[in-house]
């Protein structure tokens, strides 16, 4: 059986994770922002990456992207994009990766936009940067084409980033993602900064434009209802590891991890009203976190071996895979 | 009748259009809203940025001066209020702001936000019954006086900053509460805690609570009447379980279709584009050029408050033929005493 999954692998998985770690080294000491997460996408497959804020999962967008910085670094663990490990690249060779094979749209990205440049140029500037060789009248056609694509009118091309919404911006930032077709496109938390018919509008910009170029989306953020509507399958962090990885109507129609559970009962809904569950305590703090299940501290079904035991993610029903020694 | 003991009358608000300047915007037009201390009542302000709902925070708290239209404490207009009635003002009514990092200063312990007002309003007579106030205040919140008094801001997680911030709230015994997004900050895991301790506030302690969010599901949660804003006009208010489902108002159904549903089995519902109508600012209805309903005169005409229930009433033309609601008789349809009931 073993053999077979990895076949089976091989064939349809487009980025594989395992066992990634990244620290954060402070003169208090390591910050285990990312502690051992393991998971794999296929192609074309929406996958959340769902977490509170300290979970992790931003470090581990940024390291999918190797772009953690200092004091932040990669201390092990494998990410295969396609074949290759992206974290045994030299940086010139990551340089070409980035963009071109896997994409970042990040939270408040419409900020990163250069503000004296105009949006065609800065486009225009993806295609120079990854040695893409463009007359001028082929680039204005395929910049005009992925504007279109975003939904954007044509003679944005001409326009500075202050003339456009927060909405148009992040379309802008989504042409730049796919300009160059990656295999995979990372959106960390997309559209945080947006109005909820805007944020609509700009997930749903994402997907069609991701099913168009038949690339996987990691959607990396914290609202669950945005991952109820928008992903496939959903991995769900909890201070810096894994707690469950599931279909996301799987997730939320039958949560497996303690976590989840409680994560899922806190939501406010509009089928009931006026009672709060939230979960008691807080996360812990990463530098020394507790040892065993990170979450135990806050568990109701805690017991003793939660203390000791790291539990491992594993899959313990048909496609769902939790981190619970209860399991 | 006695005096609400906040209200706005007729305010409006408009920014820039000085000398030089001829492009104004304005923030809040016409709006009128009466907080009466009993019974105590949670009203929620919902609106996207833009809608004015921050405008009438700062209004409501005497931090700006309305355009036109006044805003009372008690009967007694801000614009004209002295020394000892700010005074009282300040004590009655209180601010929980969206930000749990700002309020704070970084080289104070958090026990400094809690002693200040203590000291200032001489609300303790001894050291020791100062403190016993202050834990008292932190347990009704849900904070464990033992990891918090004594810690700076930064040991703190942005949850526990703003229970903090509601804990100071409520040592004064305030009147009335404005939390303006005090959640939208916060982790959907801590999000519940601090929507239950202002829901307990408002019914063990009385106080009413003006909860000013872009977020329609919170509002739901734990409000009894809701104002939606739209580019500083009211759009529909009325009784929040009726407003949020089965919206009137072309834009509130929008807003409520637009909500990512915790649910993946409800899907998001279609969705409106533009209409078409061409609207000139100042001019008609706000919505228009958005709006899937849309009729010619609607960018002609503003439409009034059309009261469509004995609890509701939406600012829209599709609604014309039910009788017209004036702004300042907007608390007319709310609903009282439900969550006091409750």
């Amino acid at each position: 059986m073993a053999t077979a999954s990895v076949d089976q692998r091989v064939r349809s998985d487009v980025l594989q994770v395992s066992d990634l770690r990244v620290y954060y080294h402070t003169p208090r000491g390591a910050v285990k922002a990312v502690d051992g997460v393991s998971f794999a996408i296929q192609r074309g497959e929406r996958f959340g990456l769902a977490g509170e804020s300290g979970s992790g999962k931003s470090s581990m967008a940024l390291a999918l992207m190797r772009m953690i910085k200092a004091p932040g670094q990669i201390e092990g663990g494998e990410v295969w994009l396609d074949g290759r490990n992206v974290l045994s690249l030299s940086e010139s060779e990551m340089r070409k990766v980035r963009l071109a094979e896997m994409a970042m749209v990040a939270q408040g990205s419409m900020n990163s936009l250069n503000p004296v440049m105009r949006i065609g140029d800065q486009i225009a500037d993806a295609y120079r940067d990854h040695d893409v060789v463009l007359t001028k009248r082929e680039a204005d056609e395929r910049i005009a084409a992925l504007l279109g694509r975003v939904g954007l009118r044509p003679d944005v091309v001409r326009l500075f980033p202050h003339e456009l919404s927060g909405g148009m911006k992040q379309r802008v930032c989504i042409a730049i993602a796919i300009s160059l077709t990656p295999k995979v496109i990372i959106a960390d938390e997309p559209t945080s900064a947006l109005d909820v018919v805007v944020q609509r509008q700009v997930i749903e910009t994402l997907r069609r434009v991701q099913q168009e170029i038949g690339a996987s989306v990691i959607l990396v953020g914290h609202d669950m209802g945005l991952m109820a509507q928008s992903v496939d399958r959903l991995g769900v962090m909890y201070a810096g590891r894994l707690a469950e990885v599931a279909p996301v109507k799987e997730i939320f129609s039958n949560p497996t991890h303690p976590y989840t559970k409680l994560l899922i009962a806190s939501l406010p809904s509009l089928d009931q009203k006026g009672e709060f569950k939230g979960i008691a305590g807080l996360p812990p703090v990463l530098i020394d976190p507790p040892p065993g299940c990170r979450f135990w501290p806050r568990c109701p079904y805690a017991i003793d071996r939660c203390q000791v035991d790291v539990p491992e993610l594993r899959e313990v029903r048909p496609n769902v895979m939790a981190a619970c020694h209860l399991l | 009748m006695e005096a609400p003991l906040l209200e706005a009358k007729n305010v409006t608000k408009i920014f820039g259009g000085g000398l030089f300047n001829k492009n104004v915007t304005v923030a809040l037009e016409n709006y009128s809203m009466q907080l009466h201390e009993s019974p105590p009542s949670i009203t929620a302000v919902v609106g996207e940025s833009g809608s004015g709902k921050t405008t009438l925070a700062r209004l409501l708290l005497g931090l700006i001066t309305p355009t036109s239209g006044v805003v009372a404490y008690r009967g007694l207009s801000l614009a004209t209020m002295g020394g000892s009635d700010w005074r009282r003002f300040r004590r009655e009514v209180q601010v929980i702001m969206q930000d749990p990092y700002e309020v704070y200063n970084p080289f104070y312990k958090v026990d400094h936000v809690l002693t200040t007002p203590i000291d200032h309003f001489g609300l303790a007579k001894s050291k020791a019954e100062g403190r016993a106030m202050i834990e008292q205040a932190l347990e009704a919140v849900g904070l464990r006086v033992e990891e918090t008094l004594g810690r700076y801001p930064h040991q703190l997680s942005g949850g526990q900053r703003q229970r903090v911030m509601v804990a100071r709230a409520l040592l004064l015994r305030p009147k009335v509460i404005l939390a303006d997004e005090p959640v939208s900050m916060i982790d959907a895991s801590l999000r519940a805690t601090i929507l239950g301790s202002l829901s307990r506030l408002n019914r063990e302690f009385g106080i009413s609570i003006l909860y000013i969010t872009h977020d329609l599901t919170t509002a739901y949660q734990i409000g009894e009447n809701i104002v939606v804003l739209y580019r500083g006009a009211v759009a529909e208010l009325g009784e929040v379980g009726q407003v949020v489902k089965e919206p009137q108002h072309p834009y509130t159904r929008l807003l409520v279709g637009s909500i990512p549903l915790p649910d993946p089995n409800h899907s998001w519902s279609a969705e409106a584009a533009s209409s078409g109508v061409k609207i000139t600012r100042g001019v008609g209805c706000k919505f228009a050029d958005r709006c899937p309903s849309a009729m010619e005169r609607c960018a002609r005409e503003e439409p009034p408050l059309f009261q469509t229930g004995d609890h509701r009433a939406a600012a829209c033309f599709l609604y014309e033929g039910a009788p017209t609601l004036k702004p300042e008789h907007m608390a007319n349809v709310f609903v009282s005493g439900t969550i006091a009931a409750a």
